[in-house]
This record gives C-alpha cells, sequence and structure tokens, in this order.
C-alpha cells in the first residue's frame, strides 16, 4: 500500500462526485463501471495490447480524473525532498486535484521529509537509477542538502528541480548578499537579534550551534551552512525544472500527466532540460493589463495609490518585473493588482534577470528638459527613485546571476 | 601593486567614441594600453549584462562612452545608457564593489585628445583601486 492509499484510505471508494464536471463526465462515458478499480484494469488493458500510444486517452490524466491503478510494469518509486526552501513546494505539490487520492496506486513514496517515513539510510541502500522520479524543492545551502541531492541524483532516473529556490536559488540565495558569509548570519541570528541578544545574556558565554558536539552518548552533528546559496543544476545534474513560487497546478499537472505516460503507456519522457509550466515570451504577453506606454516619474507601492483594475501596472508606477519575467503562470499577481517579483525566473535567451529589469525601468523614466544640461548627480537623483535594485530586482534569481555573491574590495572596508 | 596592469574594457558608440579613439589613434596620442573596445552602435546598446559579465569574468574596470547629451545619433540613446549605468552603479555598490570601477563618460568624434584623457585618468583611477574582488574568487 503507497502512502496515500494508508492516508486517504476510507476516501478511496467514495469518488461518486457530483459536481458535473467535464471531467467527470468525460471519465463517466469512457468507463462503464463507477468504481475507480474498474477503470483501473481497463486502462493498462487498453494500452497494453495496442503498442503505439492509443488515439484516445493517449494520456491517462485526460481520460481519468484519478489514475488508473497499478501501472503494467509495477509500481514507479517517487522521492521529494526538502532542500533550503519554506516547504510551500511540498503543499503546492499536494495541488493535484482528487488524482492524489490515486497517486499512492501509481507510485510508492520512498522518501517525502515532510510527509513520510523514508530515510537516508533507505536511498543509499537502493540500487543505482532505482527511483523512478526524485523532486527536489530548495536550494543548496548546506552540507546536508548537497549530501542529499547528490544521493538522490544517484538514485534516480529522472531529477526535477521544483519550485524557484531550486531553479534560481529564490530567496534564500539573497543571503549571498550578506558581506560577512555565514559567520555574519550566525553572529546575527544567535546572537544580536533582539530575542536572541536577551537569550544570550543569560549564559556564561555565547550558545551557538557547532557542526559536532561531544556528549556522553556520542558525538552530535548538524549540517554545516554554506558561504554561497547554489541552485540545484549548479551542484547535481537534473533532468527537468519547474520554475515559480510556488509553481502553478498546471504545471505539475503537466509533470504527473508525463510521468503517468511514461509509467502506463511506456512514452517517452520529455527531452532533457525541459522547462515545465513556462511559455516562451514574457508575463506581459499573458497579462491582461492595457499599456500605454506611459512614461513614470516617481515609483509607488501598490498599497500607496489608488490601483486602477485596467491600465498597466507600470503605467502606474509600480515596479513590476513582468517584463523580464518568462510567462507560463497566468499573471495571477497582475490581476490581483500585485505588482509580478519574478519568481518564474528569466525568458530562455536571457541570463541575467535584473539586468534586463534596468534597461525596462530606465527607459521609462522621461527624457526632461533639463536632461542635455544636468549633471551625473542629478540622474543619480532620478534613479534613487528605486530602492534596494539589488534586492529587489534580483529577489528569485541571485544564485543563478553572473556575479551571485557579495564581494569586497580590498583597499576600503 | 606598483606592477598591478588592469584588464579594463572600454564600450564605445560607434558614431562618436569610436571615431573619437581613431583620431586619438591618427594623432598618435600617448595613452595606457590597459583597454580593450568594444564597439557598439549606440551607449544605450551596453546591456548592463554586458557590464556584469566583464566584471565576473575579471575585468577590474568597465567604461562606455557615448556621444555627449543632445548629440546622439540615436537622438535618445544616451539619456537612456545614463539612467541604466546610474542604477548600475547603485546595484554594483550593494555588491560591495567601488561604483568607481564603473564609469560613464562622453567623447564625441572630434574629441581625440578628451580620449586620452578619460583613457589615461580611467586607468590610473583602477590602478588606485587594485584588482578587481572577483579576481581568483570563480
Amino acid at each position: 500500500m503507497g502512502f496515500f492509499d494508508r492516508l486517504f484510505g476510507k476516501n478511496k471508494h467514495k469518488e461518486d462526485c457530483n459536481c458535473g464536471c467535464k471531467e467527470h463526465e468525460k471519465k463517466a462515458n469512457v468507463n462503464v463501471g463507477d468504481a475507480p478499480k474498474t477503470a483501473a484494469k481497463a486502462a493498462p488493458a487498453k494500452a497494453a495490447p495496442v503498442k503505439e500510444p492509443p488515439k484516445e486517452a493517449a494520456n491517462p490524466l485526460d481520460a481519468f480524473p484519478l489514475l488508473p491503478g497499478a501501472p503494467p510494469g509495477g509500481k514507479i518509486k517517487l522521492a521529494i525532498y526538502w532542500a533550503a526552501g519554506c516547504g510551500g513546494c511540498d503543499v503546492s505539490l499536494l495541488d493535484t486535484d482528487e488524482r492524489i487520492l490515486t497517486i499512492g496506486d501509481m507510485a510508492d513514496i520512498v522518501m517525502w521529509p515532510i510527509a513520510s517515513d523514508g530515510k537516508e539510510s533507505d536511498i543509499a541502500a537502493m540500487k543505482d537509477k532505482e527511483i523512478t522520479v526524485s523532486i527536489i524543492n530548495g536550494a543548496v545551502r548546506n552540507t546536508e542538502n548537497e549530501h542529499m541531492v547528490k544521493l538522490l541524483r544517484q538514485k534516480s532516473l529522472l531529477v526535477v528541480s521544483y519550485g524557484t529556490c531550486a531553479c534560481f536559488g529564490g530567496s534564500p540565495a539573497l543571503a549571498n548578499l550578506v558581506p560577512g558569509g555565514k559567520d555574519e548570519i550566525l553572529d546575527y541570528v544567535y546572537k544580536q537579534c533582539p530575542t536572541m541578544k536577551a537569550f544570550q545574556e543569560t549564559q556564561k558565554a555565547p550558545v551557538i550551534p557547532q557542526t559536532s558536539v561531544k556528549t556522553e552518548d556520542g558525538v552530535i552533528t548538524i549540517p554545516e551552512l554554506y558561504d554561497v546559496v547554489k541552485s540545484l543544476d549548479q551542484v547535481i545534474d537534473i533532468d527537468y525544472s519547474i520554475p515559480g513560487c510556488p509553481p502553478t497546478q498546471e504545471s505539475i499537472r503537466q509533470l504527473l500527466a508525463a510521468v503517468a505516460a511514461f509509467a502506463y503507456n511506456g512514452e517517452a519522457l520529455p527531452p532533457k532540460g525541459t522547462m515545465i509550466g513556462v511559455s516562451s515570451k514574457t508575463l506581459c504577453d499573458e497579462c491582461p493589463r492595457k499599456k500605454e506606454m506611459k512614461r513614470i516619474t516617481k515609483i509607488v507601492e501598490p498599497h500607496e495609490i489608488d490601483v486602477d483594475p485596467e491600465q498597466c501596472l507600470m503605467d502606474q508606477g509600480i515596479l513590476c518585473l513582468g517584463p523580464a519575467t518568462v510567462g507560463g503562470c497566468g499573471a495571477k499577481c497582475t490581476r490581483a493588482a500585485q505588482p509580478c517579483r519574478g519568481c518564474y525566473g528569466p525568458t530562455s535567451v536571457v541570463t541575467e534577470m535584473g539586468a534586463s529589469m534596468f534597461t525596462a525601468i530606465a527607459s521609462l523614466f522621461p527624457v526632461l528638459d533639463k536632461d542635455p544640461i544636468c549633471g551625473e548627480d542629478d540622474i543619480i537623483d532620478i534613479m534613487a527613485s528605486v530602492k534596494d535594485p539589488l534586492g529587489y530586482f534580483y529577489a528569485f534569481t541571485m544564485s543563478k546571476s553572473l556575479i551571485n555573491r557579495s564581494v569586497k574590495e580590498k583597499g576600503g572596508q | 601593486m606598483a606592477d598591478f596592469e588592469p584588464k579594463i574594457i572600454a564600450f564605445c558608440c560607434n558614431w562618436c567614441s569610436y571615431a573619437g579613439a581613431d583620431g586619438a589613434g591618427v594623432a598618435r596620442l600617448q595613452m595606457p594600453t590597459n583597454f580593450r573596445i568594444i564597439r557598439t552602435m549606440c551607449s544605450a546598446r551596453v546591456d548592463p549584462e554586458h557590464v556584469l559579465r566583464a566584471l565576473s569574468k575579471g575585468a577590474d574596470g568597465v567604461i562606455i562612452l557615448g556621444c555627449h547629451p543632445a548629440d546622439c545619433h540615436y537622438i535618445g540613446g544616451n539619456y537612456r545608457a545614463r539612467r541604466r549605468i546610474a542604477l548600475l552603479r547603485m546595484v554594483l555598490e550593494q555588491y560591495g564593489f567601488d561604483p568607481k570601477r564603473l564609469r560613464l563618460e562622453w567623447v564625441s568624434a572630434s574629441e581625440g585628445e578628451k580620449f586620452q584623457n578619460t583613457m589615461t585618468s580611467f586607468v590610473n583611477t583602477i590602478k588606485e583601486l587594485g584588482p578587481t574582488p572577483l579576481r581568483g574568487v570563480q
């Protein structure tokens, strides 16, 4: 029994949904029986004799809201790992509609630190490439992250870099900009920040976590923090990436469809290096707002103005990263009057996302009458209305930027 | 530090500064040879990515030369470049670079002498600053 079977065991046979949604109608047409078990037997039987991919129901996901039982070749193995991330990606993975009830029929979840009981030793005992798919979210920030992702790479057929932190470093990678690196971070977190300061004052000597401590019962170790947060592809070879903070339901559906087509029908997987769930154009292409190419003189936050529901956010003076961000998310944020923060990363032709954004922003400020005669300081005054450009434009892509850490001039402090 | 010879990337716009550099050469003006010129059609063609790439590959300084204000071959290219570079300089400062490693100057086609002076002073500035902090890091 798979993990989901145990978790949702009671609900398994209760699937007479009365919502009348299209998928269910389609399913009702395809399958005579109501119980998912009939569907389970029907699908592989249908798929197995016909060697070429059947025209209808080419993808198990299209025909069945629920996955049709165990694949012909037995259950596949699925591992999900959580590196330096917030856990939002783990939660977003559940967003597979009612199919979640039957994912346990298709796959054994051999590891998922947030939800199941797979251990590092279990994975280490496996044969190479025994796991079909490893979905890894989060950036690589300490020795444990690095060890685990390398182990999973060795044991997996496919590795999916899932979420913005894994693909581009994400928010954790902003730590690369702390000039003192990990020492400064640990010093602040355990000594300087107000709540810890009060605690440290009660101690004889400052208490800071050590990577290994000898106790009576043996040596206790914790992972060591790195100075530079890396994206997943800077540490291991990856097969697919799915950006997003977190990725949308559509991206997850596409991944699941590809894996299910592979598991049930033996269809070829997408080519290596595929970015799942992204378009080839920028977010502006799918944003419904009207662009009038207005010039702006002042940058505002959304809460400072009455945001016009129709007009482009940039035209209204809100810094939106849409022009430099790849589309695919459906412009959820801009539809809700929030500027795009760039979590989907740059388009395929650009390496430096922030730099594309400077280019766009600088052109937004109008040429003034005094421009031919004013000095450089005046220009700096104009551009200073962009607060914290590095943190804003590289909020999600610091690991993958050309200069991915803070630097220190030798002469000055 | 005395024997430090910096590597500098100079982006020159096709219409003014590159011709200015040419003029300086024809007039046999003496200047340090630490810079490599990359010709662009306009100073606004210089994407901030080009500058960051130069720095990330170990350039000690980057200088962008364009037409004087109100003199751009494409009417407003240099105004755009100026805003972009101002923003980029803020970013470099946040990274921890000395913003003096990036300079923007106006050199017209007839100003061979200004080109000589600008390059000489920029090379001196970079020599004072020393090698880029990224040298040997990556």
